[in-house]
């Protein structure tokens, strides 16, 4: 036990464990950020793109306790709301899909392959959006002057979007949770 | 002797194909295996590239440069478009590439490659050859982010310009907006061009941002019309970033124009 700590501690900042995982993971999260804006050809669909940090959150919370995803969705919906804009909030919308997917784990049914997790993205895209539609149809309920379109319509373009999310982010999940998971699987046997 | 004559009708077949065999060989030895190659050749002639390969590089480059220019040449088309679409305005604005899109899929942005640096200001609108695209809702040092008209939040006050019949204009999220009209039975047909009106308090009067496609005058609670955009906003390349002060406290009162002589009191999008 002591040796260990020794080593570690007397390694250069840069090349402990702990800051080269954080380092990657940092990166991870900005590499996702940064698709966000993009439209590359064969990530759109309907005017839709895949959405990237559902997918790392779920890729995230899929091995983690329920607070772990639910700070990752907070500091996640946080971003995505900087990018686009805070009001209705998108944090609301990945805790709730940390959460779930942390609980999810815990039943036997569903394993830990890509096919699973391309499954769980598809629920949780879904879940996703319909939260955010939820808060733009409270909003339209409940303030006088809410610029959003009748319920009718919000809710019509909530099955467009989920649908086209849903698939779309499913599609990617392996290309971003297959790196992921291996990074962290080899960190955790590591440390 | 008679051993000798048996032994002969005995292996003479196996004795002539091992001659064979062997002199085939030296044949081939003495030419260098000449023939093998002339039959690789042969066989592998579906494989084998159809031109030399300082041709085929040759080839390539040239075509590298012809899809270069045509390439050249469309981009200078398009900016040349853009240039003399500039020239059409009164005021200066910026021009800007478009760089991205919405960050999500239930708003309608488009990231600029201009921020506050080069003077851009939330609240200046955004225009592209065909008309009003959208206005800036956020800048940072070098880019911006601009709110299109598509968007469902979006609202912009518009007349016909024909009958300056007054309406509002409101996104529908997928690159469709339609236009609500204050008046039951609007002077309206398909085909009419629409404006900014100078009600607008986000937007500069006569801006044109469509033609009327279909009416819908038994629409609830206000007849409504869809209009076509006419900037492609799904394709947009570059844009034009026009310094605007958007007034957007309602308690000043906007005076109405001499053009604008029938004025709906609500009419405060």
């Amino acid at each position: 036990m002591t040796p260990v700590v020794r080593t570690t501690s007397r390694l250069p900042l840069f090349k402990r464990p702990w800051v080269i995982n954080s380092v990657v993971t940092v990166a991870s999260v900005l590499f996702c950020l940064l698709l966000l804006p993009t439209r590359l050809p064969g990530m759109e669909l309907l005017g839709v793109s895949p959405h990237w940090l559902l997918i790392w959150v779920v890729a995230w919370s899929v091995k983690r306790s329920q607070w772990q995803a639910a700070i990752a969705g907070l500091v996640l919906g946080l971003l995505q709301d900087a990018m686009t804009s805070p009001h209705p909030t998108h944090t609301l919308s990945l805790i709730v899909v940390g959460v779930l997917t942390a609980r999810l784990q815990k039943q036997r049914y569903l394993q830990e392959d890509i096919v699973s997790v391309a499954l769980i993205v598809f629920a949780m895209a879904v879940v996703a959006e319909t939260v955010l539609a939820l808060q733009i149809s409270l909003d339209q309920l409940l303030a006088a002057e809410s610029l959003y379109p009748p319920l009718t319509k919000i809710w019509l373009y909530h099955q467009q979007v989920a649908l086209s999310s849903a698939i779309l982010s499913s599609l990617w999940a392996p290309a971003l949770y297959y790196p992921l998971n291996r990074w962290w699987d080899r960190y955790s046997t590591e440390g | 002797m008679f051993a000798l004559r048996r032994w002969w009708t005995r292996h003479a077949l196996t004795t002539g194909m091992v001659a064979l065999a062997v002199s085939s060989a030296w044949v081939l030895r003495a030419n260098d295996g000449a023939l093998l190659y002339e039959a690789y050749h042969w066989v592998t002639r579906p494989l084998q590239p159809g031109m030399s390969r300082e041709q085929q590089f040759e080839n390539s480059y040239i075509l590298e440069l012809q899809q270069r220019i045509v390439e050249l040449e469309n981009q200078n088309q398009a900016l040349q478009d853009l240039s003399a679409y500039e020239n059409t305005l009164p005021g200066d604005g910026v021009r800007a590439a478009v760089i991205g899109r919405g960050a999500d899929h239930w708003w309608q942005h488009i990231v600029l490659n201009r921020g506050s640096r080069q003077g851009v200001a939330p609240g200046h609108v955004v225009t592209a050859p065909g008309g009003v695209v959208g206005r800036v809702v956020a800048v940072s040092a070098n880019t911006s982010r601009a709110l299109l008209v598509s968007d469902p939040t979006s609202r912009v006050g518009a007349k016909v310009s024909r009958s300056r019949v007054m309406g509002v204009v409101r996104g529908q999220s997928n690159n469709r907006v339609v236009m609500e009209f204050f008046e039951k039975l609007p002077d309206a047909k398909a085909g009419d061009v629409v404006v900014t009106s100078s009600y607008s308090r986000l937007y500069p009067r006569d801006v044109p941002i469509g033609r009327i496609e279909s009416l819908d005058l038994t629409k609830s609670p206000a007849p409504e019309a869809t209009i076509q955009l006419s900037s492609p906003l799904p394709i947009l390349e570059w844009v034009i970033i026009h310094p605007f002060e958007p007034l957007e406290s309602v308690d000043i009162p906007t005076l109405p124009t001499s053009e604008d002589q029938v004025a709906p009191s609500e009419a405060r999008p």
